[in-house]
C-alpha cells in the first residue's frame, strides 16, 4: 500500500485527483465519512472523476454523466460501458492509504499509459 | 404663434422634465444600461426560487443574462451566461436543476462554483487554469428575501448604496425590518410587459399628482392621496393613512389578513412607498408588501414583477388575498396605461423640449438628475 494524501485533505462529498500514479486515481470521502479510491479517468471519454458529483457511494461523471459505483467500479447508464479499476483504501492515523488494483485499467480511447 | 418650449423659463410652481429624447434615444439607453443598470445592485429573484443545491434560474440585468444558482452548500452563485470556451449560452432554459454547469456545444463543464471542472481532453492540457477558464463570476447578495447582483467590475459596497437609500428615505433601516419581509412568501405574482421607458415608470411611482385621477379605487383606501402628495413625496417618506371607513388595504377597503407581527405602532393602518434605484419600488401595508422589479428591455419596452407578500401561514393556508392582490393590480394597470399613452408622445416635437412638474411633483427632479450625473451631465 502506499500513501496518497491525509485524511484532511478530502471533503465531504468531493473526491481529490491524485496524478503521481499512472494512470491517475480518485479518493472520495463520501458525505457518509467512509473513504474509497478508483480510477480517476472515465471508461468513455477523457474527463477527470475526482471532479464528479458524489451521491449514493457514486460518482458521476462531470461530462456525461455515467454514474460509477465506488464499490464496484461498475457503470450505471451510457455513454460509458466499462467499470473503472477499485482500488483497496485505508486510514490509518488520519492518512488515507491505498492498494492500486493490478488489473490493467480500462482508458477511453486516446488516453494511453506513458 | 408656437412658444419655443426650449426657451421658456419655467418658473415658480413649475419645474422642467428630462427632454423628450431621454426616453426614445437608443443610444441613451444603451448608456444608461451600462453606466446604471450595469453597474449597480439590482434585484432579480426572490430568494426561495432557489433552494437546492443545483437550482438554477437566468435572469436579465442590463443587457447580459446571468445564471444564479446555489453550490452544494447552498449559497447563492452568478455567472455570466456565457462559456469561457467558444462562447455559446451555457443554460439554454430559463430554471432547471443541475450538478453541473455544462455547454452544450463541446461539454466544457462547470461546478456550481464556477470552476471548469471537465472537458473533453481536459486533463491532455494541464496548462488550462480551472478558476481562470471557469465562468464569470457576477456579485451576488441575499436581502429581504431577494437576491440582488451587481455586474460592475468593482462593485459599490451595498450597505451603502442600496442599505444607505432606503434607510435614508426611511429614517432608519428598522421601519422596514419591521416588516420581516425575507420571512414572507409570495401569494400572487403577475407580470407586466409595459410599452413605455423605464424612467416614465420611476417617476410615475414616484408621485401622486395623478391619484385622484386615474387610481379612483386606491384614492377611496388612501383618500389623502386626493391631495396628490405621494408617500414619497418629502425629505422622508411618510405613511399616508387609511381612510377612517377602510378596514384593510384591499381592492374594497374590506378587511385584509393577517397583520405582519412585528410593525410598528405607526406602521398600522398607513401605506408607504419606497422607490430602490435603478429598479426596485416596495410598497408596505400593515398585512402585505408589493414588491416590483423593473426590466429594461428597450428605450420603450420595460417588463415589470409584481410581487405580493403575505405571511407565510396565510399563503400556506391558501387564504384567499384576491381582494387584496386586485387593489394593487388595478393600480398597476392604470398606471402602466398611463405610462403607454404617454411613451409614444415623448417623440412628438411638441415634447421635445420636455414637460412640467408641479410642487407636488418637484421631487422627480431629484431623479432627474441623478440620472443626468450617472449618465455625465
Amino acid at each position: 500500500m502506499r500513501r496518497v494524501c491525509a485524511l484532511n485533505d478530502l471533503e465531504p462529498g468531493e473526491g481529490l485527483r491524485i496524478d503521481d500514479t499512472s494512470p491517475p486515481i480518485a479518493v472520495f470521502l463520501t458525505e457518509e465519512g467512509t473513504v474509497h479510491a478508483i480510477d480517476d479517468t472515465c471508461t468513455h471519454q477523457d474527463a477527470s472523476l475526482a471532479a464528479g458529483w458524489v451521491e449514493d457511494c457514486r460518482v458521476e461523471c462531470p461530462l456525461h454523466a455515467s454514474a460509477f459505483s465506488l464499490l464496484t467500479g461498475e457503470a450505471d447508464q451510457p455513454p460509458a460501458r466499462r467499470p473503472v479499476r477499485v482500488h483497496r483504501a485505508e486510514v490509518h492515523d488520519g492518512e488515507v492509504w491505498v492498494e492500486v488494483s493490478t488489473a490493467a485499467p480500462n482508458l477511453p480511447p486516446g488516453v494511453t499509459l506513458p | 404663434m408656437i412658444i419655443d418650449q426650449l426657451e421658456a423659463p419655467l418658473s415658480g410652481s413649475l419645474m422642467p422634465t428630462l427632454p423628450g429624447h431621454s426616453y426614445t434615444d437608443p443610444d441613451l439607453f444603451a448608456l444608461e444600461q451600462e453606466k446604471i443598470f450595469e453597474q449597480m445592485w439590482n434585484c432579480v429573484l426572490r430568494a426561495d426560487e432557489l433552494t437546492a443545491p443545483g437550482d438554477w434560474r437566468v435572469v436579465t440585468v442590463g443587457r447580459e443574462r446571468i445564471i444564479v444558482t446555489r453550490n452544494r452548500r447552498r449559497q447563492l452563485r452568478a455567472y455570466y451566461n456565457v462559456c469561457r470556451h467558444r462562447g455559446m449560452r451555457v443554460c439554454t432554459e430559463d430554471a432547471g436543476n443541475a450538478r453541473t454547469l455544462q455547454c452544450g456545444y463541446h461539454a466544457w463543464t462547470y461546478d456550481l462554483d464556477g470552476t471548469l471542472i471537465a472537458a473533453p481532453n481536459l486533463t491532455k492540457m494541464p496548462d488550462v487554469d480551472r478558476e481562470s477558464y471557469g465562468l464569470r463570476k457576477v456579485a451576488v447578495r441575499e436581502w429581504l428575501g431577494y437576491v440582488w447582483l451587481c455586474l460592475a467590475e468593482d462593485p459599490p459596497s451595498f450597505e451603502e448604496t442600496v442599505l444607505g437609500e432606503v434607510s435614508d428615505r426611511m429614517g432608519t433601516t428598522h421601519s422596514i425590518d419591521s416588516y420581516g419581509i425575507d420571512g414572507l412568501k409570495v401569494g400572487k405574482r403577475i407580470s407586466y410587459d409595459v410599452q413605455a421607458n423605464w424612467k416614465l415608470i420611476i417617476e410615475n411611482f414616484m408621485e401622486c399628482y395623478h391619484c385622484a385621477t386615474i387610481h379612483p379605487e386606491l384614492t377611496e383606501v388612501i383618500p389623502e392621496f386626493a391631495e396628490g402628495w405621494a408617500s414619497q413625496a418629502g425629505e422622508k417618506i411618510h405613511g399616508a393613512a387609511f381612510g377612517e371607513e377602510v378596514r384593510g388595504f384591499t381592492v374594497d377597503g374590506s378587511a385584509g389578513v393577517s397583520t405582519l407581527p412585528t410593525i410598528a405602532p405607526d406602521q398600522d393602518r398607513k401605506y408607504y412607498a419606497i422607490t430602490v434605484r435603478p429598479q426596485v419600488f416596495i410598497n408596505m401595508v400593515p398585512d402585505h408588501v408589493i414588491w416590483h422589479r423593473m426590466t429594461p428591455v428597450s428605450e420603450s419596452r420595460t417588463l415589470v414583477e409584481c410581487d405580493w407578500l403575505f405571511l407565510p401561514e396565510v399563503v400556506d393556508a391558501g387564504t384567499d388575498v384576491s381582494r387584496s392582490v386586485e387593489l394593487f393590480h388595478r393600480v398597476n394597470e392604470q398606471d402602466f396605461d398611463a405610462c403607454e399613452k404617454t411613451q409614444p408622445a415623448m417623440s412628438s416635437r411638441s415634447y421635445a423640449g420636455g414637460g412640467a412638474l408641479v410642487p407636488s411633483e418637484h421631487h422627480i427632479a431629484g431623479f432627474h438628475a441623478w440620472v443626468q450625473e450617472v449618465l455625465g451631465g
